[in-house]
This record gives structure tokens, sequence and C-alpha cells, in this order.
């Protein structure tokens, strides 16, 4: 990627999605991140690096005892690829799976970062409101995970958030109160935070986006459009 | 290339500085060959070696077990994944490389992924966000860029002092060789007992803490 990426996941993120503790769809919009920033990669490999370090200097009882002996020879048992490998097949069986690798809306068709392709291949179908499309990707109860396509030209409504909003911009760029965003930026929104973002440039900008909690639109008009929170959500 | 990864036998080491308090933590880890297990994987990858994937499953399967209770706070689970990333240690062995990380480090991102499937899998959603999708392995390009040689410079200056403190023992510990002491990479690592590889790990994770520290988050 030519562009150098200006908005990064903070670093105490960026631990808690390499430990594995970081909720499935925000560990995914990091993911994507890396996907575009090899600064962020460096430290993930570091902080694997060093939580590895940590694994082995752990101190231990040693594995001497029936239990361990019987999982050791279980392990190494002919047929240990059939009975105990469900669990590791559910993963390599996403290989064979469709994925997208890339976005089409409209007229438009966008490339996407490898860690969005199966999903995408999964994603809901468009609403789309005026200059904005959104699309859900598979995602637990709490968080909600979309695509968000805002055409040139085109500006989101003043909103707040109830909880985190984190938009992960994949291409395009947009502009908000803070700053200028382009492929590969982290913007993350607190409940405190009021933002209007919008796509002043020529291309559409294609979006990843987490919602923690319904928008709450808040001025004059759009008001009333207070229904549209469903619509982002 | 093996040798960077290995834990050396004198890990217990206590050093002393003069005028410092900084006082190496004893760590009662056993001792073990430099580069052992990275050899292993190569000997199990190439003959299949159940005898030296014995061993290595001695030194690890409980070390993942107590990792796992700290992740699960529940042993039934943290055995079940103990027992499947150790499967998937040997059969995957050959995929394991070495010019890439330790064994260690390797082990640990299988136990990660395979913990997170568990828990996908317990929650039933199959269509969900998979490890796969999360921890792939991408490239991993080197870091020769302009931004740390700018900020190694900034760094030195007096005014990162405060923010040191602050740092977790073992960066500060690090940072304080290489900065303070003006010693290479490579006389930390034999000081101190630990890899190469940590210690610049540990330099670049404690160079981006002060970055925020002085910069506020990088959000």
């Amino acid at each position: 990627m030519a562009h150098a990426v200006k908005f990064h996941p903070s670093l105490s993120l960026l631990e808690q999605y390499t430990e594995g503790t970081l909720a499935a769809e925000l560990s995914l919009v990091v993911a994507a991140h890396l996907d575009f920033c090899p600064h962020c990669q460096q430290l993930r490999h570091d902080i694997e690096a060093d939580i590895g370090c940590q694994l082995a200097q752990q101190s231990a009882a040693s594995a001497d005892g029936e239990e361990w002996q019987q999982m050791l020879q279980q392990i190494l048992s002919p047929d240990a690829a059939t009975t105990t490998q469900g669990s590791v097949e559910t993963a390599s069986s996403t290989e064979s799976e469709t994925v997208a690798t890339h976005i089409e809306q409209g007229q438009h068709r966008i490339e996407i970062p490898r860690s969005l392709q199966r999903l995408a291949a999964k994603r809901k179908k468009w609403l789309q409101l005026g200059g904005i499309a959104t699309a859900k990707l598979p995602s637990g109860d709490d968080n909600h995970l979309s695509l968000l396509l805002i055409e040139s030209n085109t500006e989101v409504p003043l909103h707040t958030h109830k909880g985190l909003e984190i938009t992960l911009v994949l291409a395009g760029e947009m502009v908000d109160e803070m700053g200028k965003y382009a492929a590969g930026d982290l913007i993350i929104n607190t409940p405190d935070h009021t933002h209007t973002p919008k796509n002043i440039s020529h291309e559409p900008c294609l979006c990843l986006s987490v919602l923690t909690a319904p928008l709450e639109f808040k001025q004059g008009l759009t008001r009333l459009l207070n229904p549209l929170q469903r619509f982002f959500y | 290339m093996l040798d960077r990864c290995g834990l050396t036998s004198h890990h217990a080491v206590e050093f002393s500085r003069q005028g410092s308090s900084m006082i190496a933590q004893q760590d009662p880890s056993p001792s073990i060959e430099l580069g052992q297990w990275e050899e292993a994987l190569n000997v199990i990858a190439v003959h299949r070696d159940k005898k030296m994937y014995a061993e290595l499953f001695k030194y690890f399967a409980p070390r993942l077990r107590a990792f796992g209770i700290k992740m699960f706070g529940n042993e039934q689970q943290a055995m079940e994944m103990v027992q499947d990333t150790m499967l998937n240690v040997w059969q995957k062995a050959a995929l394991f490389d070495a010019s890439r990380g330790c064994a260690s480090t390797w082990i640990f991102t299988i136990a990660r992924n395979v913990r997170f499937d568990m828990l996908r899998k317990k929650q039933s959603r199959k269509d969900d966000i998979s490890a796969d999708d999360l921890w792939s392995d991408g490239d991993y390009p080197e870091q020769e860029g302009s931004h740390s040689q700018q900020w190694d410079l900034y760094l030195i200056a007096e005014k990162i002092a405060p923010h040191f403190h602050a740092l977790p023992p073992a960066q500060r510990l690090v940072m304080e060789k290489v900065y303070l002491d003006e010693l290479s990479h490579q006389e930390v690592s034999e000081q101190l007992s630990i890899p190469l590889g940590t210690v610049k790990s540990r330099i670049r994770l404690a160079l981006d803490r002060l970055r925020e520290a002085i910069d506020g988050p990088r959000s």
C-alpha cells in the first residue's frame, strides 16, 4: 500500500488482539488494519514473541502423571487425526470456503483486505439511503459489524454514540472534525464524541464499522430521522 | 539462526549495578539448551520422531495448561486446549519456521487460535469470525523505517525520563542497558540471558509505549 497509515490502534488494543482476549468483532477491525499497516504487524510479532517467551519461562509441574501420559499416547496414536481433530478441521475447512476479494455495490468494485474476504462473502443485502449504503456482516449479539459505502460528496448525519464506534477506512477518503482519513486509518469514537464524517473526494469511500450500541442522531431535522439509527446499527 | 531463540540455563542470573536498585527477578525456569525446541520441532517434522515429541510435550504441555487455566479460569477447558494445541504441534511441525520466531512463540499462537475457536464453537457461531480471519500469518516486513530511527534520537533526549519509570520492568531494564549503558543488543542479550529477538521486541514495545506517553494514544 503506497499510502502511509496515520491512525493506529492503541498499544493496549493491539496487545489484547494479539493475546486473543479482545472481542471478535473488534479483533477483526484490528486484523484488517494490520493488513494495511506493516508497523502494527511488526508490533504484533513483537508482542507474540514476548508472550511466547513468557510461556516458555513459566514454571510448571512436570508432565509425569497418568493424565499426561494418556494425552501423549492419544496424540501420537495413528487415529488421533480422526478422533480429536474436529476443532482443528473447523479452522482449516474455511480455506475451501467462498471468499470475496472485492466488494461490489452499484457500479463500484472495491478490493478488500484478506482478513475480511471470507466474511464479506457472507454479507447481508445492501441497504441504500441517499449516498450511503450499508451491509451487515455476520457478528455476535453485542457488537455489530457492517460495511459502509459513502458516495463522493456525501455527509453522514451528525451523530454521537451510546457505545464505541470503530471505523476502519478500507478504500477512498473521509474527513470529520478531527482530521482526514484514508485506507488503513482507524477511527475510534467514544460516547463523548460528536462527529460528522464526510466524503468530499471524487471516489466512493468504503469503511468497516463496529458499533457497540445504537447511534443517536442529534441535530435539527436529522433528529426526526432517528429511526435511522436502526439503519446504522 | 536457531540459537537466537533458546533460553539459556542461566536464567536465574542475578546481576547488580552500582548505585542502581534494579534487581532481576529470580526466575525458576529450568535449564534449556540454546535453540533446543526449534531444533526439536525440525527433527519432529522431518523424522516424525515420537521420542523427541514426547520431550517437547513434557516441557510445553504443563506450561500450556497453566496458561490455559489463566485464560479460561477452569482446568477442563484448559486441558482441552492443551490437547488440541499439542496435537496441532505434532501434525503441523513442518509448518514451523525458525527464521520467523521461537518455538514457544509458534506454540503460543497455535494455543491462542485453538482457544479462540473453542470459545466460538461453544457459542455455536459457525458463520462467524474465526481465528483464521484474525491471525493469518501475513508477511512480517522488517521495519527499517525512518520512523523508529527518528524516535531513537528523540528518546535519548532527557524529556522522556519521567515516562521511563512507567515502563514494565522487563522493558525498562532493556532500555536502560541500551540507552544509558550503551550496550549493544547482543551484549544485553548475553548479560540478561534472554534471546536477542526478545531484546529487540522489548525495545520496540518500550519505544511505542513511550511514544504513547508523549503523544497520547495512537488512535
